[in-house]
């Protein structure tokens, strides 16, 4: 018997294949997929620290949100780390029964694991104060080095940062201060001679509840995905981009505002009702400011800024987890290392074994987390550039020549932000970097 | 019997060695256990003095199988047994052609034993010589890329060595007054005229300084250091070139003390010369074996100054600096071969980062800052207690060589941190940094020569205690001269001034 095997008809590209250094990584995005490669270990890696992120991410947005509402203008702020009770059973409002969008299916309140780990930390029951002094917590470092960077970078597009230089920020503010200092003639003294101080410092809190508020929707959604991929529901790479990029347009439109809470009163130093959005004025400029450009560290390594070390401009700057070297000896930018070491306490059992099977093992596990956790925000990252794609310009099955070619363009220049030597796109495309 | 014993353990271990079965890690193992218990009996022997083994050997020739142990062979013969274990333990468990390889180091042991247990020079020359074709064959057949120049240098500098050497002994015995005899008691008293002890010093100043290496006599040691593998290297530098300086301390110093004495000056220059030499090399150097080789070549020159000076200090300071200098040496060795065996390098451009505590060798990298620093002579560890005596020994015989090796000894300090510096801190590249941790079985070696040389910077009199009466019977100049000396001492010349001569006739 002898069958006759029709040929294949393939269609013909409708624009010529791109000649970018990157150009697998363009035709990869533009077939809807993510600058990280589809296998099934990096689907594990991303998932296992989405995970391991999302727990200290739970701490961070509460103790955020407690610095910018509670805390704000104490100049001793000696125990802003050591979060209320009532911040840490703040209702997510994208988790629990109460939540008008239930992002994830679990509770409202602080996640289980994180609690188990602020009673117990990696020693032992002991008071908080001497966890903390012994540093076994959670490291709310990394997320003010964050929120330094979007204030520091500023002007990322969007309205906000516009808003608070207008003159009904600095009247909102001027109020808040004065109630906060009631009855405090040195500080309302100090305040008169320097008011540009203190506006700046407030300033710095409306940022730090603009980051509270972007990672109060990131932790349910990252809690979701490890749910969703312990039940087996994603098959691959592009499936948990595609969850973040519907995420982020599902969130989209939720407010960015900063209250604050003096005695019983709220005051609205950014009320809800200017308007700003979670995705112009919190996810963009966050990963902007974190993912690429941060600064350089103040750590173990010097730059030399007379030498040309660091860039003139600040849009040139490149110290983000996507360019960094997260060895701790002469890392960059937001010091992963911190991060790191808190996501190594909520590690799921896969990951852990995974990281047993190469290079060190256990002893440089540290270092294998981070690598995977780079591998992770290239994957975030490239959900925010197909949601950019998607609000600014064109379906990627458009059967028109110009908008694909307008697309490809937009692509290339995502991707020449990668073309530096510093930038782990070419290390995160082989499963031998770890 | 224990005498013998020194000398047998390794002689039968290097024979049995290759009649072993070929299974992994046996010939490792019985080449570990000879030098193991010579140290055991090397040990017991320091508690236990034994008396002079005479047996006749080719009596027309006046070869004797004379053996004994005194405070000047007694701590070298403990050194090389326990460079030698540790040497052993310091290869790889899987060796290549293990069997040779252990009987060579063995051969090497035995050599260095038989040259510091001889009591009868023709015996000495002997194992003198039979330290040479094992230790080339060793960096010949295992040594680096540029193994066979390496050495075709070592075993040419070695010949000539091994003939002046020869030459010099055969003229000391032919030249005793009762016929040919090569005894050490014969040739310490025999009185021998001005000339013949300053041609015979020509021989042995080059037999010995060809071995230590000294300046300008150095040309195959930085490149055989650098091509030998790892416990070669440790061997040679340790204890080998130790032989040099045994040589000169009792050929030079202790038979021909007149010749010595007239020739100091000069040969403190030489030795001031050697430090700075080898301190400014180190400092140049971009690779670390040689680095470490010219370090070597360095405190070689310290020691040929103390040689010169020949005080009591400066000969304790002698033994002293060779004890530590042969811990200290080794443990670089040993440490810049675990560095090349994870990395595959030992070039300082192309490491750095080190001590990175997860990817990098950190436990490696804190034993090195541990040997540079005792390198580079910091308080608490051996080499400032070698240094210390060197230095105060030699002072007031020769106060500017003196100076021009303290300065040498500040270089080191300067080459230590640009290397630490270079290799330890920085940034570790990951996509180099792919190699496994050391184990506990690798750093074996090295942790206790780190006890070591600790130990002996807390404790002095392990480097000093051995040989206080042995040194002060063959010192050439005291410092705690009586007045009438002392007065006499004017005479010798401003570089002189503080110290005096005694008489020519020494206590053997």
């Amino acid at each position: 018997m002898t069958a006759t095997v029709a040929p294949e008809r393939t269609q013909a590209p409708l624009i010529p294949p791109s000649t970018h250094r990157f150009a697998e990584v363009i035709h990869r995005l533009e077939a809807g997929g993510s600058m990280l490669p589809d296998t099934p270990e990096n689907l594990q890696q991303i998932i296992g620290i989405y995970k391991a992120y999302a727990v200290p991410m739970d701490f961070y947005w509460r103790d955020l949100l407690y610095i910018a509402e509670r805390v704000f203008l104490n100049p001793l702020p000696a125990f802003k780390y050591f979060i209320s009770k009532q911040y840490l059973d703040l209702p997510n409002s994208y988790a629990g029964d109460q939540a008008s969008l239930r992002i994830w299916r679990g509770g409202e309140k602080a996640h289980p694991e994180l609690l188990a780990f602020m009673e117990r930390g990696e020693t032992r029951r002991m008071p908080k104060l001497l966890h903390h002094l012994w540093h076994d917590r959670v490291n709310m470092e990394f997320a003010e080095a964050c929120m330094q960077a979007m204030l520091w970078h500023q002007g990322m597009g969007g309205r906000f940062n516009d808003y608070l230089e207008s003159e009904a920020y600095r009247a909102n503010a001027d109020r808040a201060i004065k109630a906060y200092f009631k009855g405090n003639p040195v500080m309302l003294g100090l305040y008169r001679l320097f008011p540009e101080m203190f506006l700046e410092q407030v300033r710095q809190l409306s940022y730090t509840a603009n980051l509270g508020l972007f990672w109060e929707v990131m932790a349910p959604v990252f809690f979701e995905m490890s749910d969703i991929y312990d039940e087996g529901g994603f098959k691959g790479v592009p499936d948990a981009m595609d969850f973040l990029v519907n995420g982020i347009f599902a969130v989209a439109g939720r407010p960015i505002y900063h209250h604050v809470f003096i005695g019983d009163e709220c005051f609205e130093i950014i009320p809800k009702s200017e308007g700003f959005t979670w995705l112009y004025e919190a996810a963009l400029p966050y990963v902007e400011a974190v993912f690429y450009r941060t600064s350089p560290f103040r750590g173990t390594k010097s730059y030399n800024a007379q030498a040309h070390q660091v860039p003139a401009d600040q849009a040139d700057f490149h110290y983000g987890i996507l360019y960094a070297d997260v060895f701790p000896v002469g890392s960059a930018g937001i010091p992963p290392t911190l991060l790191m070491q808190d996501m190594l306490h909520f590690l799921p059992p896969y990951l852990q074994d995974l990281y047993k099977e190469h290079r060190r093992g256990e002893e440089d596990q540290l270092i294998q987390l981070g690598i995977t956790f780079q591998r992770s925000m290239y994957n975030v990252t490239s959900a925010v550039i197909q949601a950019l794609r998607c609000a600014l310009l064109y379906p990627l099955d458009d059967t028109d020549p110009e908008h694909l070619m307008a697309n490809r363009r937009f692509f290339e220049a995502q991707m020449d932000r990668f073309l530096r030597p510093e930038a782990r796109l070419a290390d995160i495309q082989t499963q031998d970097y770890r | 019997m224990a005498l013998l014993l020194l000398f047998l353990l390794p002689l039968l271990a290097g024979v049995l060695i290759p009649l072993l079965p070929e299974r992994p890690g046996l010939a490792r193992g019985a080449a570990l256990v000879a030098p193991v218990l010579q140290l055991i009996t090397a040990a017991w022997l320091w508690r236990h003095p034994p008396g002079e083994l005479v047996v006749d050997w080719l009596p027309r020739l006046g070869l004797v199988l004379d053996l004994g142990l005194d405070g000047l062979s007694l701590p070298l013969v403990l050194l090389t047994a326990l460079l030698t274990a540790l040497a052993v333990l310091a290869s790889p468990e899987q060796q290549s052609r293990p069997r040779l390889f252990f009987s060579l180091m063995l051969a090497t042991n035995l050599g260095l034993v038989g040259s510091f247990l001889a009591r009868n020079a023709l015996l000495f020359v002997l194992a003198y010589e039979l330290t040479l074709i094992p230790t080339t064959l060793l960096v010949a057949i295992w040594g680096g890329n540029r193994r066979a120049g390496a050495a075709i240098r070592f075993l040419t500098y070695g010949a000539v060595s091994g003939f002046a050497l020869l030459a010099a002994v055969l003229a000391f015995g032919l030249l005793q007054p009762g016929g040919l005899d090569f005894s050490y008691s014969a040739l310490a008293h025999h009185q021998l005229t001005e000339p013949q002890q300053r041609w015979l010093l020509a021989l042995v100043l080059l037999a010995f300084g060809l071995k230590l290496p000294i300046v300008p006599l150095h040309g195959w040691q930085p490149y055989t250091y650098s091509q030998a593998p790892t416990p070669v290297a440790m061997l040679l530098s340790g204890a080998v070139s130790k032989l040099g300086a045994y040589g000169l301390l009792r050929f030079g110093v202790e038979f021909l003390p007149d010749a010595w004495t007239a020739w100091s000056p000069w040969i403190a220059a030489a030795g001031a010369i050697s430090a700075i030499y080898g301190a400014l090399n180190a400092i140049a150097q971009l690779d670390m074996r040689r680095l470490v080789a010219y370090s070597s070549l360095g405190h070689m020159g310290m020691l040929l100054l103390a040689l010169a000076a020949a005080t009591p200090l400066s000969l304790q300071g002698v033994i002293a600096q060779m004890l530590a200098h042969g811990l200290i040496i080794a443990l670089l060795f040993c440490l810049v071969g675990m560095i090349e065996a994870k990395t595959g390098t030992t070039a300082i451009p192309e490491l750095s980062g080190l001590l990175n505590a997860q990817r990098g060798l950190p436990f490696t990298l804190g034993l090195m800052l541990v040997a540079l620093m005792a390198a580079a002579g910091v308080p608490g560890l051996a080499g400032f207690v070698a240094e210390l005596l060197v230095f105060e020994g030699s002072w007031l015989a020769f106060p500017w060589p003196t100076l021009v090796c303290l300065m040498a000894s500040g270089l080191t300090a300067v080459y230590s941190v640009r290397l630490f510096n270079r290799v330890g801190f920085g940034r570790l590249d990951n996509s180099k940094a792919n190699w496994a941790s050391t184990t506990w079985a690798e750093r074996a070696p090295a942790l206790v020569l780190t006890a070591l040389v600790i130990g002996a910077g807390l404790w002095p009199g392990a480097l000093t205690g051995w040989s206080e009466t042995s040194t002060a019977a063959i010192a050439l100049r005291y410092t705690d001269a009586p007045p009438l000396l002392a007065k006499a001492s004017g005479s010798v010349g401003p570089l002189f001034s503080a110290v005096v001569l005694p008489s020519p006739l020494l206590p053997s």
